[in-house]
């Protein structure tokens, strides 16, 4: 018979799962803005795809990064919360996934 | 007429094996055409990372498998005796339409290909009664019809809770190129989820194979080495397909964001593991295209263009009937004895060759090696740069 419940399960345990990582990865870099700590990621250099910061481009970033920290409303010790908060994010997130594989994979549990 | 068995069963592993590969040098550009096209991996990083994943996502599990070898096509007393001949037309049917398709740059999916061949040989063979409705409609049509939607639904919620968790007002920088970083995660898991669902849909059919011959009992799951060369086979045609992909990826891709990126990838990783769990076999390609165009409508100012969206899912529609025909004349003249497996196999690796032969000569462009992922991209239209409207307000 057609298993209706299982696409219901496939439904809600991917949107959880992605949710989740979504979700806590947006915040974790969200705090990490808040606590000063502007992640500014050059692209590998590679002919006409998308998105290629320049050069100039990156140091602008990173400057414009480097202004907004310093007018940063935080004290240190938010700033300090601020940025283990992020990495309490990014935590979840790489649990919440290897949760995941854990559940899909019989070996692990028996 | 009975055929020598150990030839024709070496004949059918070594074709299924061939369709593994040519399903990771196929699908190479689904986990990790966005990560290099938005810079969050270097090309051969990206590349060896995928295969490695996929050899690593093949042994995670084999419920996929058990569907295959054990579901769509009755088997035992009250159904039909399986032989390695009609497994053998049904894969020529498959790897004939998979190459024709790729060829043409048509969207179409490995898998329903496979399932096509095998259906129509089955078809042919036996006549409807060798088909399980049930388990064909439950396990393999609902799926590849429900599961691109799905994906598309959760990766429009992910992408506007990305942009909306992210979102600044102050014109300050918000961060958003982290998302670069994750992406490295999101494609790896990618990368993951197809090795569990694509090389299981092989490993479903060796085993089906070897089942058929007495080789193995139908009660038993997928025999390890079985495992370990479908493994072996996707991963080996991820890392080829893969260098093919990079040379030509400058083309161009649609735009796509780090933010959005990750959205779509993390969701088309989580649908296919989930799937997969429950012994769904869809297609990854379908998946991941659905989370594209999802993520795309999940940014500010976006809208469908449906003549594209509309071509990409005839072609899906038309994958399955049409690898089943394919398949169908394979079975017809597989049926006439030994001298008619040669002249398929004949005919399959002559197409095959001739395919090859004709793709080299044709410039390969953004039609027929990017993936179909990055095309159902341009699905989407994204005004230009919604994002940075508040900054020339500001001005």
């Amino acid at each position: 018979m057609i298993d209706w419940m299982g696409f219901v399960i496939v439904l809600a345990a991917a949107l959880t799962g992605t949710v989740v990582v979504v979700g806590f990865y947006s915040l974790g870099l969200k705090m990490l803005v808040r606590a000063g700590r502007v992640p500014v990621v050059s692209p590998a250099t590679f002919t006409d795809a998308i998105t290629v910061l320049t050069a100039a481009e990156i140091k602008s970033a990173e400057k414009k990064a480097a202004k907004a920290a310093r007018k940063n409303p935080l004290s240190p010790l938010q700033k300090r919360i601020a940025q283990f908060a992020a990495y309490g994010c990014f935590a979840v997130c790489a649990a919440s996934v290897l949760f995941g594989i854990y559940l899909i994979v019989p070996a692990l549990h028996g | 007429m009975p055929v020598d068995i150990t030839l024709i069963i070496v004949l059918v592993i070594a074709l299924a094996l061939f369709f593994d590969f040519t399903n990771g040098f196929h699908d190479t550009a689904n986990a990790m055409a966005t990560p290099i096209a938005t810079g969050a991996l270097k090309p051969k990083v990206a590349v060896g990372l995928a295969a490695i994943l996929n050899l690593i996502g093949a042994f995670l599990s084999t419920e996929v498998a058990k569907t295959i070898s054990g579901g769509i096509i009755r088997e035992g007393d009250d159904g039909v005796l399986i032989t390695p001949e009609l497994i053998f037309a049904g894969l020529i049917g498959a790897i004939v339409w998979n190459m024709l398709t790729w060829l043409l740059g048509l969207p179409s999916s490995s898998s329903h290909a496979l399932f096509g061949g095998l259906i129509g040989a089955a078809l042919v063979g036996f006549g409807t009664g060798a088909i399980d409705l049930g388990v064909l409609l439950s396990k393999v049509i609902l799926p590849a019809l429900l599961a691109p939607l799905t994906a598309a639904l959760i990766a429009y919620i992910a992408t506007k809770l990305a942009y909306g968790v992210t979102r600044r007002y102050d014109n300050k920088p918000d961060g958003r190129s982290g998302f670069r970083y994750g992406q490295i995660f999101s494609s790896s898991l990618v990368a993951l989820a197809h090795g569990t669902n694509d090389a299981q849909k092989t490993m479903g059919v060796i085993t089906l194979a070897l089942i058929s011959v007495n080789l193995q009992s139908p009660s038993d799951g997928v025999q390890f080495w079985v495992v370990v060369v479908c493994a072996l086979a996707i991963a080996l045609g991820t890392y080829v397909g893969g260098w093919r992909i990079i040379k030509t990826l400058g083309t161009g891709l649609t735009d796509v964001k780090p933010a959005q990126g990750f959205a779509a990838e993390t969701s088309t990783a989580a649908t296919i593991l989930a799937s997969s769990h429950l012994g769904f076999a869809l297609s990854t390609t379908q998946v991941a295209s659905g989370s594209v165009i999802g993520s795309g409508l999940g940014r500010r100012g976006s809208s469908v263009r449906w003549k594209t969206a509309g071509r990409i899912a005839i072609g899906w529609l038309l994958t399955l009937p049409a690898a089943g025909v394919v398949g169908a004349l394979a079975a017809l003249v597989a049926h006439l004895g030994t001298w008619g497996i040669i002249v398929d196999a004949v005919v399959g690796i002559g197409t095959i060759l001739f395919i090859f032969l004709w793709s080299r000569r044709d410039k390969i462009g953004h039609h027929n090696v990017v993936s179909d992922v990055a095309a159902s991209g341009e699905a989407v239209v994204i005004a230009a740069e919604p994002e940075a409207e508040p900054k020339k307000v500001a001005k």
